[in-house]
């Protein structure tokens, strides 16, 4: 009997699972995947953008592999502090095997239309890594991990897949570095395989980069500048491509998870999300959790924006006729230096003169560190990234603030802000010479 | 009351000044550990989630709070020295937002000097052992006695020494008592 398996990829070209590993594929929780798509409804703005989380999450089994291997293997480990926290023998085996699994499962709590409308139809303290925390640590899930020939605790799938900062529980230095592995800010394997599927499907270049060369001179290193807690790094060799990784994320956000009319059609889809619920948002129970995909919620799209009485008409009629809310105002760098809360006193003027009912907002803050990782020179010195690249000292935080109007009123908003804007956006340190502050 | 967030970002402004003053190098590492002290111990609190995880106790939302506050051109980076990593630096806008919130910055301007004044001069490996040795003392084992909360920093983080554990809880619990009103 077969005990390995390929599966085609377009990123990856072959990714290969054993006998085990399909089992958990196969569990409904992952194939459900196959129904969520990676972008919501970036296809609206980039046609092709129409993959699902189901082949991403494969990649990022296959990736976070790689990293494994490449960080555990013998002459890639230099420093004794480093040695004393990366396991061997059996155990090395448990953990990569917890970390392929967890890989692959590490986007099964997602939500309809992943990202879209998870910040606002959970209830409080609800988001998908903890519905993905749930999924792992139920009963048909454990069944799973103790059927395997070696069989996985629950626990430690949970901790790589969620990390630290959803995990809720502390990190030994090994798990934290297993789980920067997977969803670290720099390096993690989930960035790197969205970044490269998302630019592939969307048709955008800029997300490309040599991940092979990444991967290759990935090391477990002590910090530059004090502490001998290890963390991710690079062989100096890989820092063009660490800096093309990082430029490549700062393009696809700009260009693609940012493109402005995308941030509008999430908003639609959040309005309809609302309406469809009656105010109630989605479930968190893992029965409704697991029937409810994109399938199931773009049929009720369809459906009400056809019914004028349907609940959600109206968004829903936005979203597939295409008559989204336009772009009326986004933040430049200019009116950020002369005052920080531009936007926030746009909108607040622009709905205080138009109503509520005509503006839409989106405001992003780009999240995780500064892009400060060690670096091990040739000659075995460990320094910071930030001295090494003039590149990564000035790539800037993605940060966007959108506001949007009603396609009518567009021409209207738009020559009054243009009158009025100066006066809305006082310097700051001299609001009270906002009329609308 | 829960801050606005100019409001935090002024008082995390403030924090960073006053580090600079007693000599910090002002690493995201460093402004880490120095607004887990003013949480923890001085009292001041911004509802930053701490965890043990990187050097000790980390703040996933303070980290995110740091990068929004250089996307909103109120902190810049700068490279100090070669082979170390870079400093935060608030810009003129943040020190516009700490005389704006200047009623919130001076409340809690004691605390914020009292922070400063005693990990203001510490390197990153003083911090995670301090830092650490603090959320061990608050969190984990607040009872216990310190042989216990030294052992239990070392389980934590191998590369501290047991000696090292008990300096640093010694120093905290010194630290505790001085807390301003």
């Amino acid at each position: 009997m077969k005990t390995h398996h390929e599966i085609r990829d377009p990123i990856h070209t072959f990714i290969l699972v054993d006998s085990d590993e399909r089992k958990v594929i196969d569990s409904p929780p992952v194939q459900r995947l196959r129904h969520i798509h990676q972008l919501a409804l970036t296809s609206l703005v980039y046609p092709g953008a129409t993959h699902k989380r189901f082949e991403h999450s494969l990649g990022v089994m296959d990736l976070a592999t790689r990293i494994f291997d490449t960080v555990t293997r013998e002459e890639n480990i230099q420093h004794e502090s480093v040695r004393s926290i990366v396991r061997t023998g059996d155990q090395l085996r448990y953990w990569r095997r917890v970390l392929r699994i967890a890989a692959l499962c590490h986007d099964i709590g997602h939500l309809p239309f992943s990202h879209a409308a998870e910040d606002e139809l959970l209830p409080e303290g609800w988001d998908h890594e903890r519905i993905t925390a749930s999924l792992i640590s139920s009963s048909p899930m454990k069944e799973i991990w103790n059927g395997l020939e070696q069989p996985l605790r629950a626990d430690d799938i949970l901790k790589l897949a969620v990390g630290p900062k959803k995990a809720g529980v502390d990190f030994s230095e090994w798990e934290a570095i297993l789980a920067e592995i997977i969803v670290g800010d720099a390096f993690g394997a989930d960035r790197i395989d969205y970044l490269l599927r998302d630019s592939h499907h969307a048709g955008v270049a800029y997300g490309g980069f040599d991940h092979h060369r990444l991967i290759g001179t990935l090391r477990i290193l002590p910090q530059a500048g004090g502490s001998s807690e290890p963390a991710l790094g690079i062989e100096e060799g890989g820092l063009h491509s660490a800096e093309a990784l990082l430029l490549a994320r700062y393009f696809m956000y700009t260009q693609v998870y940012f493109h402005p009319v995308r941030r509008i059609y999430d908003q639609h889809l959040k309005d309809f999300l609302r309406e469809w619920t009656d105010g109630a948002g989605l479930p968190t129970d893992m029965e409704s959790h697991l029937s409810l995909t994109d399938h199931e919620v773009y049929s009720a799209i369809l459906d009400a924006a056809r019914n004028p009485h349907q609940p959600g008409h109206e968004p829903a009629r936005r979203i597939v006729e295409r008559d989204h809310f336009k772009e009326v105002y986004r933040r430049t760098r200019s009116d950020i230096e002369r005052n920080p809360e531009a936007a926030e006193l746009i909108v607040e003027a622009l709905t205080t003169e138009f109503g509520a009912e005509s503006i839409r907002s989106d405001s992003y803050r780009g999240r995780g560190g500064a892009t400060d990782f060690p670096v091990v020179m040739p000659n075995g010195r460990i320094i910071s990234s930030i001295d090494q690249s003039d590149v990564l000292k000035t790539v800037p935080p993605v940060a966007v603030d959108y506001v949007f109007a009603l396609p009518e009123r567009r021409e209207e908003i738009t020559d009054w802000l243009t009158t009025h804007r100066e006066k809305i956006i006082p310097p700051v340190g001299n609001e009270e010479a906002s009329t609308w502050s | 009351m829960v801050m606005k967030r100019f409001e935090r970002d002024a008082v995390v402004t403030a924090l960073i000044d006053a580090l600079h003053e007693q000599g910090s190098w002002c690493g995201e590492t460093h402004v880490q550990k120095a607004m887990f002290f003013l949480q923890e111990m001085a009292g001041t609190n911004l509802h930053f989630d701490f965890i043990l995880y990187k050097h000790g106790p980390f703040s996933f939302d303070l980290r995110d709070e740091l990068t929004a506050m250089r996307a909103d051109l109120l902190l810049e980076i700068e490279v100090r020295k070669p082979g170390y990593g870079p400093s935060l630096r608030p810009t003129r806008n943040a020190r516009a937002m700490v005389k704006r919130y200047r009623e919130t910055v001076d409340r809690e301007r004691p605390r914020i000097e009292f922070v400063a004044q005693h990990v203001g001069d510490r390197d990153v490996a003083d911090l995670e052992r301090l830092g650490t040795a603090l959320y061990v003392a608050r969190r984990k084992k607040p009872d216990a006695s310190l042989e216990t909360q030294a052992k239990e920093i070392n389980r934590l983080k191998p590369h501290v020494s047991l000696q090292e554990a008990r300096d640093a809880i010694r120093t905290v619990r010194k630290w505790q008592e001085m807390v301003p009103a």
